[in-house]
C-alpha cells in the first residue's frame, strides 16, 4: 500500500494529539479562579491544529518512502544500542574506555577495519578526556581509570 | 550617525584579544564544518552550543563564536561543491555549476579563490545591509503588541518551510510537534505541572539544546548508517593559483549584483540562502546572457552564487536579531544559544544587549575578513579533509556531541532523551517532516503561549483582539499566502532549480 508511512505516523499523531488534548483538560483550576486563559488553552488549540494535520496526512499520505531492510536496519539497530549502551558505561566504566568502545563500534560497524576503528575510539577519546580535563577544567568521569 | 557610533562601541567589543580569538577559531572551525562532509551548518552550531557553554564564554564572546562559524560554515560549503559536484551544504549546489567544470578544466585553484572572495563581498554586503536595515527594523518592531507578536510567530511557521518546501501541512505538524514539546513543564504564568508525569527532570521542561543536538547530530549518523557510504573520497589535487587580475575584476560586478540579491533573499521570510544563491545564478546568466560560457565554467556562474548565499546568510540575521524570528534552521540554532543565555532575543535586545548586538555584527565584518584570510593560503588543508572517510568521522563527532551535552549537566538522563530525540528525528526524517520548525516551535513556543496570554487579558478574553490591527491582518495575510504559495509555485519553482541542475552538461 502506498502511503502507509504517512497513515501510520497520522495514527500515532492523532493518538498523541487526542491524549495530550485530554490531558490538558484533567489539570486542576489555577489558585485565583478560571480566567480567560488557563494553563490548558494553548495545549487545547495545539492538540486541535495536530489533530487536523494528522487527519490530512491519513487522507492525503505522501508516497513512501524507502525503508532500510534486512542488514540495513540491523546495523541501524546496532548503533543505537551502542549510544544506548554508551551512555549506560559512561560514569560506571569511565568516558575513556567507554568512549573507546563506542566510537570504536560505530566506526567499525560503519566500514573500517577493526584495528583502525578502535584505534580511532582511543585516540579520540585521550584526547578529548585530556583536553576537556586538563585544558578547559571540566569533569568528565574517569571511571576505571580513575587514580585515588 | 547613531549606528556608526552603536558599530564603533561593537568593534570595541569584537576586536579585544579575547574575543578576536574565539573569532579566528570559529570562522576555522566554521570553515571545517562547511567542507566536512555529513555535518551541515545548523548540526555543526548545535554542537559547539554545549561546548560555548561548557567553556564558560561571557555571553558576546559565546555569540561572537557561534556568529564566526555560522559565516564559516557557509564558506566551507562550496569547497566540495568544486572539487567533488557534491554540495557541502545546500545553498552551495548552484556553486556546483560552474565551480566543478572549471575544477575539471585544472581550474580548481582558481575556482576556490574566486568562490572565497565572491564570498566575501556577498557577506560584506550583507553584514552593511544588515547593520543599516536592523535597528530600522527593531525601531519599528517596538510598536508590536502581544497580538501582532503572536501573528509574526504564525507567520514565521508558515513561511519556514519555503518556498520551495515541499508538503506545507507537514511543516504545521513539525511546528505543533515543537511546541508542544515546549509545554512540557511548569507553567510559567500560573504554575501548573503540565505533562510531567511527576519526572523531576521534567519539571523545568525539556532542554533544547539536547533537543537540537539530538535532532541534527544523532539522526545524521543514523542516515550514514543507513546509506552506508562511510568510505572516503579520493585526494584532490588543487593546483595553482592562475587567476589574472583582469579576470578578478571582471566578475565585481556579478559580485555586487548576487551580494545584493541574496541579502535581499535572507531576509525575506521563507526565502532563505538556497533560493538566494538560485536567483543570483539565474539573474547573472539572464544578464550575461550570450556573453557568459554558464555552465561550462563560467567564473562568474562561481561567483554569483557564492555571493549570493553568503550575503543571504548575512540577510537571515535581521529577522531573528530584531524580531527574534530566524527564518533558517542555523539562524534557529543561533537563537537558541541567545536563548540559553537568558537574552530575551526581540526589539529589546538593541537596546538592552546593544553590546552583545553590535559586538555580533561586528565579528560578522571581522569575521569576514579572517575567513578570506584563512581561506586562501589554507584551502589546501581544507580540501585535504575532505577525504576523511565518514566513518570515522561522525562517531567522533557524534562522541562530542555526547560530551557537550553531558558536561552542561552531568547527567545519563540527559544522554538518553538526546539519544531518543535522534531515533525520533531520523524517522521523522525519513517521513519528510522537516526538523526545522520542530525546533522553532521549541524555541518560540513558550514566547507564543506568553503573547496569546497577554494579548487576550489585555482584550478580556476576546480572541478577535488577534488579528484586529492591519499589521496583525497583514501577518495573517503573509502567513497564509506562505503556506498555499508553496503548493502553487513550489513544483514549477523546484522543476527550475532541478533542470538546471541537469543542464550543466558534465554533471552525473
Amino acid at each position: 500500500m502506498t502511503g502507509a508511512g504517512d497513515r501510520i505516523l497520522g495514527l500515532g499523531l492523532l493518538v498523541l494529539a487526542v491524549a495530550y488534548g485530554w490531558a490538558a483538560q484533567q489539570w486542576p483550576e489555577p489558585f485565583g479562579g478560571a480566567e480567560g486563559v488557563g494553563p490548558e488553552t494553548f495545549p487545547t488549540i495545539l492538540s486541535v491544529v495536530l489533530v487536523a494535520g494528522s487527519l490530512y496526512l491519513m487522507i492525503k499520505p505522501d508516497p513512501d518512502a524507502r525503508w532500510p531492510v534486512g542488514k540495513s536496519a540491523l546495523e541501524l539497530a546496532i548503533s543505537v544500542v551502542v549510544l544506548v549502551v554508551y551512555t549506560m558505561l559512561l560514569e560506571p566504566l569511565g568516558f575513556v574506555i567507554s568512549t573507546t568502545l563506542a566510537v570504536g563500534t560505530l566506526s567499525w560497524r560503519m566500514g573500517g577495519t577493526p584495528l583502525t576503528a578502535f584505534m580511532t575510539g582511543l585516540i579520540s577519546a585521550v584526547v578529548v578526556f585530556v583536553l576537556f580535563n586538563y585544558g578547559l577544567g571540566l569533569s568528565l568521569p574517569g571511571g576505571l581509570l580513575e587514580v585515588n | 550617525m547613531e549606528t556608526l557610533g552603536f558599530l564603533m562601541e561593537g568593534f570595541a567589543v569584537a576586536l579585544t584579544p579575547y574575543n578576536l580569538m574565539f573569532a579566528l577559531l570559529g570562522a576555522f572551525v566554521g570553515t571545517l564544518i562547511g567542507c566536512l562532509p555529513g555535518l551541515g551548518p545548523a548540526n555543526g552550531v548545535a554542537i559547539m552550543i554545549p561546548l560555548a557553554f561548557t567553556l564558560g564564554l561571557p555571553p558576546e564572546t559565546a555569540m561572537i563564536l557561534l556568529t564566526s562559524v555560522y559565516a564559516g560554515a557557509m564558506y566551507g560549503g562550496r569547497i566540495s561543491s568544486i572539487l567533488l559536484n557534491i554540495p557541502g551544504d545546500e545553498p552551495a549546489m548552484m556553486t556546483c555549476l560552474d565551480g566543478y567544470p572549471m575544477a575539471q578544466k585544472g581550474r580548481a585553484a582558481d575556482a576556490l579563490a574566486i568562490s572565497a572572495i565572491a564570498s566575501f563581498t556577498g557577506g560584506l554586503i550583507g553584514t552593511i545591509g544588515l547593520i543599516m536595515l536592523a535597528p530600522i527594523l527593531a525601531k519599528f518592531a517596538l510598536t508590536f503588541g502581544p497580538a501582532e507578536y503572536f501573528a509574526l510567530f504564525m507567520l514565521a511557521f508558515a513561511t519556514l518551510g519555503g518556498i520551495t518546501g515541499k508538503n506545507p501541512m507537514k511543516t504545521v505538524i513539525a511546528a505543533t510537534l515543537g511546541i508542544m514539546i515546549s509545554t512540557v513543564g511548569i507553567d510559567i504564568a500560573t504554575g501548573t505541572q503540565r505533562y510531567t508525569f511527576g519526572v523531576l527532570e521534567l519539571y523545568e521542561g525539556i532542554d533544547f539544546i539536547l533537543a537540537i543536538v539530538g535532532l541534527f547530530a544523532i539522526s545524521e549518523l543514523l542516515f550514514f548508517v543507513e546509506a552506508r557510504i562511510g568510505g572516503g573520497r579520493k585526494k584532490m589535487n588543487v593546483g595553482k593559483i592562475t587567476l589574472s587580475f583582469k579576470e578578478l575584476v571582471s566578475t565585481i560586478p556579478t559580485q555586487f549584483r548576487g551580494g545584493v540579491l541574496g541579502f535581499i533573499a535572507g531576509v525575506l521570510p521563507g526565502a532563505g540562502a538556497s533560493l538566494g544563491s538560485f536567483i543570483s545564478y539565474t539573474l547573472e546568466k539572464q544578464v550575461l546572457g550570450k556573453k557568459g560560457t554558464f555552465g561550462e565554467g563560467d567564473i562568474r556562474g562561481v561567483a554569483a552564487p557564492e555571493a549570493g548565499n553568503n550575503g543571504a546568510s548575512s540577510g537571515a540575521l535581521v529577522p531573528m536579531l530584531t524580531l527574534g524570528v530566524p527564518g533558517s534552521g542555523t539562524t534557529a540554532v543561533l537563537l537558541a544559544m541567545l536563548i540559553s543565555l537568558n537574552i530575551t532575543p526581540g526589539p529589546l535586545m538593541f537596546t538592552q544587549h546593544a553590546d552583545i548586538v553590535w559586538g555580533v555584527i561586528a565579528a560578522l565584518l571581522i569575521g569576514n575578513v579572517l575567513l578570506l584570510i584563512i581561506n586562501i593560503p589554507l584551502v589546501g588543508f581544507f580540501v585535504r579533509l575532505l577525504s576523511v572517510p565518514p566513518m570515522y568521522l561522525l562517531p567522533i563527532v557524534t562522541m562530542v556531541a555526547f560530551v557537550g551535552v553531558y558536561s552542561i549537566s552531568h547527567s545519563t538522563f540527559d544522554l538518553y532523551f538526546m539519544v531518543a530525540f535522534g531515533v525520533g528525528g531520523y524517522f521523522l526524517r525519513k517521513l519528510e517532516i522537516p526538523l526545522v520548525p520542530i525546533i522553532l516551535g521549541l524555541l518560540l513556543g513558550p514566547e507564543m503561549e506568553k503573547n496569546l496570554g497577554h494579548a487576550l487579558i489585555l482584550s478580556d478574553g476576546d480572541w478577535t483582539v488577534l488579528w484586529s490591527s492591519p499589521l496583525a491582518i497583514g501577518f495573517w495575510a503573509v502567513a497564509g499566502l506562505g503556506l498555499v504559495l508553496p503548493t502553487l509555485v513550489g513544483p514549477i519553482l523546484r522543476r527550475r532549480m532541478h533542470a538546471a541542475m541537469k543542464e550543466s552538461p558534465v554533471s552525473d
